[in-house]
């Protein structure tokens, strides 16, 4: 691995990093429900990123591709419950603002 | 063979959960379950939750009950061990956290089979989930690389998300599945982040080989840079910090506690604070054990003990001003995090010893807050909940047994002696003494005292109180499941407060394999 590689990496992992600080400020920041759920889905990318990005210097294992497969097999299971939970939530309340999710207090 | 053996109590409790879910899928819907059902559909197992709450409860307790079997042959004996390491090592520490967690999986099922029928929300998904969820635990606490810790992570948060909001016609309880789940996945990203960080700057996931690449930081022949991994142990306690329900990554807490079936409450509060603690002492033992880092002038202690303050310090002052009774059990569950992670504190001097007390007093605790939520179960019924401390007054004239079981449970919590509380607590500031925490000890024996007016206060409620006329009253249910585990409960809570020693040498041996 050349020095131009290492250059390389360093550009992808800053991209990733700039992608998650987008993902974690869109998800603190937007209040639609379904806005923060992409913004996790980019949190997730980024991390994807990342790991791939780092293989290529850790290449003599494969570890972070099978770490990228298991994240996006997990995001699937974890989006499918939670647009069921949104759907509900919208259903009994006809929103998706977190905003007016306030039933409980104290 | 050994190694279905080593993996008999995992193995069990997830084929369980399978055979549960066929069970839901081929059985008939009884005739009283239909009429009973008011959800918008008619499952066939609705109305089954007597049934397959037994069922799954006898799965969990056969788990625990493989789980000492293996304690007794000896993990380290078996062949066969060593082929699923690093994603899942099956040491003492795992067995033990296995036990406790299948014992915590076993009271939520008992209290679900009581429950679910009483308050009409029999919908029979709640076992399995609780059973595959109770295997996210496991296989979260037995995990030794970050790719297991995710996935176990997330197996056991996505059944819970589901437990939460399984009433579904309730906007509280559906808003209390979304608040946990954004924060969940949120908190699961964050987690994430630091694995890869960790793995861009040591080349590895599994945490043995994280810990002998860090402990380079610094030598000349280095290769790996010490703010990646700064970085990925603050995103990592985060991440942590959310699952255990430590200030200030508690904001979930109340909402998700109060929300949620009462069942549900009690496997968060009892399961999934476990498994938590038990992923965040393997991290910090193992993967940021370095001397450097477990220092309190450069490495996470002081991180850890300011957590611990604030969680014990918010815990109990707002839960002193809670109404509900099920949310002042909320914010004292957040308090006892506070307690637990003193213990994790302590573990820069007398490492074992520490990690034994954390292990006993999750233990103790597991027992305790399952009961109360079990006596809050049964001091209520449909439409004459017990909510609020009003709901109690008197009750222990109506039904004195709930009223005693909830005061000895509310004792241990409080860390009166003889109750197990009093000793879990005083292993955690013995080890804290130990290793020069005097400040974290002070703050935390002026907050048990904190936390005694507020137990104490559900007693003077409960026997001193008479209701106000025409104001609601809770009115006792009777279920021959939610008693027998609160019996249960009631065993573990008195025999682990009169003879702790068993349970402690195994914490001791424990925390000797594991940490």
């Amino acid at each position: 691995m050349g020095a131009l590689l290492g250059n390389v990496l360093e550009h992808y992992v800053m991209l990733a990093g700039v992608l998650f600080t987008i993902g974690a400020v869109g998800f603190l920041v937007r209040r639609n429900v379904l806005v923060q759920l992409m913004s996790i889905e980019l949190m997730l990318n980024a991390v994807n990123l990342a790991f791939v990005a780092y293989n290529r210097v850790h290449g003599d294992d494969m570890n972070g591709h099978m770490f990228v497969f298991f994240i996006i097999a997990v995001a699937a299971a974890e989006v499918a419950v939670g647009l069921a939970i949104v759907l509900s939530f919208y259903r009994l309340t006809g929103s998706v603002h977190s905003d007016d999710a306030d039933a409980l207090k104290g | 063979m050994d190694l279905v053996i080593a993996l008999s109590p995992l193995l069990a409790v997830g084929f369980g959960g399978l055979m549960l879910m066929l069970a839901e899928a081929f059985g008939k819907p009884s005739e009283e379950g239909i009429s009973k059902t008011t959800g918008d559909v008619v499952d066939a197992g609705a109305g089954r939750g007597a049934e397959l709450g037994l069922g799954a409860s006898v799965v969990l307790i056969a788990g625990a009950v493989m789980a000492v079997g293996v304690w007794i042959v000896g993990p380290e004996t078996l062949e066969g061990v060593a082929d699923v390491a690093p994603y899942l090592l099956i040491d003492r520490f795992s067995l033990f956290f296995t036990f406790v967690l299948c014992l915590g999986g076993a009271f939520t099922a008992l209290l679900g089979g009581g429950y679910l029928p009483e308050h009409r929300i029999d919908r029979s998904e709640f076992f399995p989930l609780v059973l595959f969820s109770t295997f996210g635990a496991i296989a979260l606490a037995m995990s030794g690389d970050l790719l297991s810790l995710f996935v176990g992570l997330e197996t056991m948060s996505l059944g819970v998300y589901c437990l939460i909001g399984l009433r579904r016609g309730s906007a509280r309880a559906t808003e209390a599945a979304l608040k946990y789940f954004l924060l969940g996945s949120f908190a699961a990203a964050l987690t994430l982040f630091g694995a890869a960080l960790l793995y861009g700057a040591t080349g590895h996931t599994d945490l043995v080989g994280i810990g002998e690449a860090v402990a380079t930081i610094g030598q000349p022949d280095s290769t790996v840079a010490a703010m990646p991994v700064l970085l990925a142990l603050a995103l990592t306690l985060a991440g942590l910090g959310f699952k255990v329900a430590a200030v200030p990554f508690h904001q979930w807490t109340p909402d998700a506690y109060e929300g949620a079936p009462t069942p549900a409450t009690a496997f968060m509060a009892a399961v999934v604070k476990t498994a938590a603690f038990a992923i965040l002492l393997r991290v910090l033992l193992v993967g940021f054990g370095e001397e450097r880092l477990m220092s309190w002038g450069t490495g996470w202690p002081p991180v850890i003990a300011t957590l611990a303050v604030l969680s014990m310090t918010v815990g109990n002052v707002v839960a002193g001003r809670q109404e509900s009774v099920k949310r002042m059990l909320a914010y004292s569950s957040i308090a006892h995090a506070g307690v637990a992670l003193v213990g994790v504190a302590a573990t820069i001097r007398s490492t074992e010893d520490a990690t034994a007390s954390v292990l006993f007093y999750l233990l103790v605790y597991t027992v305790s807050t399952a009961g109360a939520f079990g006596a809050l179960i049964l001091c209520g019924s449909r439409g004459a909940e017990a909510v609020s401390y009003e709901d109690l007054a008197g009750i222990a004239k109506r039904h004195p047994a709930a009223a005693l079981a909830f005061s000895l449970f509310l004792l241990s919590l409080a860390g009166f002696p003889p109750t197990a509380g009093f000793f879990g607590k005083l292993y955690v500031f013995q080890s804290a003494i130990d290793s020069e925490l005097y400040v974290l000890v002070i703050i935390g024996l002026v907050n048990s005292l904190i936390g005694a007016y507020y137990y104490v206060r559900v007693m003077v409620y409960m026997y001193m109180r008479e209701p106000v006329p025409g104001a609601p009253v809770a009115k006792p249910m009777s279920s021959g499941m939610v008693t027998s585990a609160i019996v249960l409960a009631a065993l573990l809570v008195l025999g682990l407060g009169i003879l702790p020693g068993v349970s402690l040498d195994m914490a001791i041996a424990a925390a000797a394999r594991g940490g």
